[in-house]
């Protein structure tokens, strides 16, 4: 397996660094938002202070870690969809590298440059902008981890319905504007009506976002533990189901001749 | 000793109109199809375009799976031991478009290998044998995207025997090799035989069959005519015998390739 792990990072690190004009524009990009985000703050005033920090705080942690969690889940779809496009699904899938391992493993190597991506963004964000003091630690890592967890089952599904459908990008486009406009990533959840506050409750990304700002702010512990449980519930019937529903899509494939079609 | 064997085996596609509730096409890929390889047999596979022989390396290579019967790949069912199949086999599918385009000749096979459970340490050494074996080993820092057809063509190959596979499928491998490049390939073709390995090679070019084939499996419009042995057969023969057979069942569009 570490072989394998070794061959999936290289072959992604060798990818981008030729394609550096695509490195370029994310830097220019990430800049832009940065400062789109520092002068909203600056507008809005330091009297708003959503679930009890700075603006510019509930931004950086908001944006930062939604941009983080999406990205995740579209690197499996993008696995497929690209691997469709470039006509290597079908050598791949003749490989002794089960299906569920082989966009697992790319979609981890994603994963590991988002993560970077995440580390400098908010890092200098805070650094700079809003330094933090008390961070909750343990209740972080766990945020992150089962979030994570809760990605992959969802990048999984994404996976499944761009074989079954090939679809997965329209999915996609809909939980992500979805999840944006409910999820607490630009304004906190209170700030919805009462009916669609349910709504948000049942979508992950509204406890990751919660429970991370929570936790980077060294929060309220009952609260944290609180989206911890409901992270935890999520990942235990997502990640088991969304293995299932992408095997089960693939063996579809393989019996209607459609693993290539896109 | 048996090296694979179809045991009736049936494949239909099935395209909805509009949904699943509306009415289907189906094309009737392969008709109960039943025959067996011998372990270290070349098997021509032979046929007009759309007669089933891309659809019986799919099944054999667990890319497809059968409606009805059974594909057992050295006793192991694709159906149900499709991993252990996947062990065995090395299939070089026929679209020259299958790498990763920004990757170099070399950086393809090892990634490939990687992922074939092949020890590190070997992943080099093999990359240069099969490289060599395809005379591609000066394309090997090319980036796949700068290779003409005929060179990804011989990629393919190449990534099919990296794994050292007990069972080669080649899906029309010479499709768009020259006369040089084809006469080296059926050497080697040969001398893999000789070793043991089991070589399936789609075609439909008589001329091909007749030069590296045991035997040959007549298809047309996905029934097997017939299986026969076609050693000392020549090209010209075979395609006479073919013609023979088919007469009545094909339709005039088919395209047969006729060697010059």
């Amino acid at each position: 397996m570490f072989g394998k792990i070794i061959a999936v990072l290289k072959k992604d690190a060798i990818n981008a660094l030729r394609y550096r004009n695509g490195i370029a524009f994310t830097v220019v990009a990430e800049g832009a938002q940065f400062t789109t985000f520092y002068y909203l703050a600056r507008a809005v005033g330091p009297q708003f202070r959503p679930e009890g920090m700075p603006y510019f705080l509930f931004l950086l942690i908001g944006t930062g870690f939604y941009t983080f969690l999406l990205a995740g889940i579209h690197s499996f779809f993008r696995t497929i969809q690209e691997s469709q496009q470039t006509g290597t699904l079908e050598a791949l899938l003749t490989t002794t590298t089960s299906a569920p391992v082989l966009v697992g493993l790319n979609a981890m190597s994603a994963f590991a440059a988002g993560f970077v991506h995440l580390l400098i963004y908010v890092g200098v964000g805070l650094y700079f902008f809003a330094p933090i003091q008390h961070v909750a630690a343990p209740g972080c890592i766990l945020i992150f981890v089962l979030s994570v967890f809760i990605t992959f089952a969802i990048g999984l599904y994404a996976a499944g319905l761009q074989i079954s459908i090939c679809k997965g990008a329209a999915v996609l486009w809909l939980l992500g504007s979805g999840a944006w406009l409910l999820s607490g990533t630009l304004f906190p959840v209170s700030a919805l009506p009462r009916a669609v506050r349910f709504i948000s409750f049942c979508i992950p990304f509204t406890h990751s976002l919660y429970g991370m700002r929570l936790a980077l702010i060294g929060g309220n512990a009952p609260e944290l533990t609180r989206e911890i449980v409901i992270l935890a519930a999520f990942t235990l019937a997502m990640v088991p189901t969304s293995l299932w529903f992408f095997s089960w899509t693939v063996k579809q494939a393989r019996q209607n001749g459609t693993l290539s079609f896109y | 000793m048996t090296s694979i064997a179809f045991e009736s085996v049936s494949k239909v596609f099935r395209r909805s109109k509009f949904m699943r509730f509306a009415s289907q096409t189906e094309t009737h890929a392969l008709k109960e199809i039943s025959m067996s390889v011998a372990a270290g047999q070349v098997l021509g596979l032979l046929g007009p375009n759309g007669s089933g022989k891309s659809t019986m390396l799919k099944l054999i290579s667990t890319v497809l799976l059968p409606d009805r019967g059974r594909v057992l790949v050295d006793d192991y069912d694709t159906r149900t031991q499709g991993q252990a199949v996947r062990r065995t086999v090395g299939f070089a599918i026929a679209t020259e478009r299958s790498f990763f385009p920004r990757l170099t000749v070399r950086e393809n096979l090892e990634f490939f290998a990687a992922l074939e459970d092949i020890p590190r340490r070997e992943i080099p050494h093999r990359a240069t044998d099969v490289l060599l074996r395809v005379n591609l080993i000066d394309e090997a820092h090319k980036q796949t995207m700068k290779l003409s057809s005929g060179m990804q063509q011989r990629l393919g190959i190449a990534r099919a025997l990296i794994k050292s596979p007990s069972i080669l499928l080649l899906d029309e491998p010479s499709r768009s090799l020259d006369a040089a490049a084809c006469e080296e390939m059926w050497t080697w073709i040969r001398d893999l035989s000789e070793d043991g390995t089991t070589v399936l090679l789609a075609s439909h070019n008589f001329e091909e069959v007749s030069a590296v084939c045991d035997r040959a499996a007549l298809l047309c419009a996905g029934e097997l005519l017939d299986c026969m042995n076609i050693r000392s057969v020549p090209g010209e023969e075979l395609r006479n015998i073919y013609f023979e057979m088919t007469k009545g069942q094909r339709k005039t569009h088919l395209a047969i390739e006729v060697p010059a």
